[in-house]
């Protein structure tokens, strides 16, 4: 499940009102997601959560639930 | 009886020989590849077997295009399977990036060593740092595609984003896979391997589609493409300050249809003799000549290339830099395309095509924010009118880089420009209409064709899979007839195969 918090980290920084973001969606399906804005998106996610990702930890990644899943697991480490 | 058959002739077809090489448009691979199509589709049923034959049948195909470099294609295979392999059951994190950069380092310095030994001792040379003469190097045909499908693999394994596989004869057939091992395009590992565990099933679409490919593909490489080439490219590239800036001007012109002609021809031969096998292979073009953006345009132009370095070059230092937001982007931008550029071959003209089209992406990155703003202040935003302007300047700015590509140096292109801008003579227009009507209909046609709906491709694709199997093959075979019609007395090789 994609949290509530991490949505509205997504919509904000891509200036969407709103998108329905599932387990499986992936980056190059949300519009205005590209390789560009990609790199704002996980520094708004890295502030917000105050988290740091490794670089091979988000090239990992295959779609947000994956994401979600890295940010929750980050979280229990901290 | 058989003393009028030429032994050794025959047997020559089957050695390499640098001056005869075996393309997909040659007569003989032609056959061949009949052959191997009715022995592969009608009595093998064992998918071993198939598997078999087609290693063997790709493993002849690059001896009889490159020589003994099929030794090095041997090396490169090994090397990525054993050290992928071997990092990817690895535990330990320091060890697996050992392993990971002992790869690269190898890949990256075979590259290096063939393509680019001789440009950096020029280098040396002119910087006075010492005095070498040239090695006598040959480039091993392809080197460039196969190294990025053998690294593909192993950075996935590290990065994570893929299963390995544990067939060395799996891998094999990828590597060596004769359809896109001269010229690409650049297949992953992750989405050709998987294609192994089917069973090679080909539907009565696939084969409607590859009949529509490769009859594209003959016409754009073979009609459209080496005949402007041959017949007027080449002229005026090779001495731009003998002719008109209008002449170059349309040369220019000329050029960007004949390499996309060339190498998307190519490549949708690759794409259908592969679909005739059973095998899908990445799209390599989107109609490139339609992006309204230079990203746009690499984003249909050689996918297969800059998706390679989108994922495993430009992200990762996008990541690295990421702190410096917009200019940490624009730095990895500036890094990946300098790779582009030298990647294409040893030569400062294609550093400068780099330069131009990182310089490109970083300006329109910056200033992206204001031209929204910009066009959204005076109604322009999402207008038919903006996409037409957006679109032509974007083809516009490709073509000054497409005139540096091309150019032998850079004193070329600058001559190129120079006439364009200081010895325009419009005038001359109606003459080279006239003197030159065969390469100016196909080159219209070239652009015409090129701005033709998708839906209507699709609709002849459609007709092509409904018509009967004879109908299919009649018309490949008059489509072969109008190319030896039109061809010149020498095979033309794809210009990607030197790079």
């Amino acid at each position: 499940m994609i949290s509530e918090k991490l949505k509205k980290i997504i919509l904000n920084e891509l200036n969407l009102d709103n998108y329905d973001i599932k387990d499986e969606t992936t980056a190059n399906q949300v519009p205005g997601w590209d390789s560009f804005n990609h790199i704002n998106v996980i520094l708004a996610i890295e502030k917000e959560y105050n988290i740091h990702f490794k670089g091979l930890e988000i090239l990992r990644v295959k779609n947000i639930g994956e994401l979600q899943k890295l940010i929750d697991t980050k979280l229990q480490n901290s | 009886m058989f003393d009028s058959i030429d032994f050794n002739k025959f047997f020559h077809l089957f050695v390499y020989d640098r001056y005869d090489p075996l393309y997909f448009s040659t007569s003989f691979f032609l056959f061949l590849f009949l052959v191997l199509l009715i022995f592969y589709r009608m009595f093998f049923k064992s998918k071993n077997l198939k598997i078999y034959t087609l290693i063997i049948f790709s493993l002849f195909f690059y001896y009889r295009n490159s020589g003994y470099f099929f030794l090095l294609l041997f090396f490169s295979t090994f090397i990525n399977f054993y050290l992928g392999n071997w990092l990817y059951k690895s535990k330990s994190a320091a060890f697996k990036r050992f392993l990971f950069l002992s790869a690269v380092i190898i890949d990256i310095g075979l590259l290096v060593y063939f393509k680019y030994t001789n440009f950096i001792l020029q280098i040396f040379n002119e910087l006075h740092a010492g005095h070498f003469q040239p090695l006598d190097i040959l480039l091993p045909v392809g080197i460039s595609f196969y190294t990025f499908k053998a690294m593909s693999y192993t950075i996935e394994l590290y990065i994570g984003t893929m299963e390995p596989t544990f067939s060395l004869r799996n891998f094999c057939l990828y590597m060596f896979f004769f359809p896109n091992i001269l010229a690409g395009p650049i297949d992953r590992a992750a989405a050709f391997l998987p294609q192994l565990q089917d069973d090679f099933n080909v539907t009565k679409e696939d084969i409607g589609r590859a009949v529509f490919l490769i009859l594209c593909g003959l016409f754009k490489k073979n009609v459209i493409a080496d005949y402007i080439g041959l017949n007027f490219v080449d002229r005026v590239f090779q001495v731009p300050l003998r002719f008109t800036g209008v002449e170059n001007l349309l040369a220019s012109y000329a050029y960007m249809m004949q390499i996309y002609c060339d190498f998307s021809g190519y490549t949708d031969m690759a794409i259908g003799i592969s679909l005739l096998l059973g095998f899908k292979l990445m799209d390599n073009f989107n109609i490139p000549f339609r992006a309204s953006s230079i990203a746009e345009y690499w984003r249909r132009w050689h996918i297969s290339l800059s998706t390679w370095l989108l994922d495993y070059m430009f992200k990762p230092l996008q990541m690295k830099f990421r702190r410096l937001r917009i200019y940490g982007s624009a730095i990895a931008i500036f890094i990946t395309f300098l790779a582009v550029g030298i990647w294409h071959g040893a030569n400062w003209t294609f550093v400068v095509f780099g330069l131009f089209h990182s310089t490109y992406l970083a300006v329109s990155l910056i200033t992206q924010k204001y031209r929204t703003a910009f066009y959204n202040k005076v109604g322009l935003s999402g207008t038919k009118t903006l996409k037409f302007f957006q679109t032509l300047i974007t083809f516009h700015l490709i073509l000054i880089t497409a005139v540096i590509f091309r150019a032998d140096s850079l004193q070329t292109a600058y001559q190129v420009f120079h006439q364009i801008f200081r010895f325009f003579h419009g005038a001359v227009f109606f003459q080279w209409v006239v003197g030159y009507s065969k390469v100016f209909y196909l080159l219209l046609l070239g652009y015409i064709l090129h701005f033709i709906p998708k839906h209507v491709d699709l609709k002849i694709q459609k007709w092509i899979t409904a018509s009967p199997v004879y109908v299919q093959a009649l018309l490949v075979a008059l489509m072969i007839m109008l190319v030896v019609q039109v061809q010149s007395a020498q095979l033309q090789p794809v210009i990607y195969f030197n790079f």
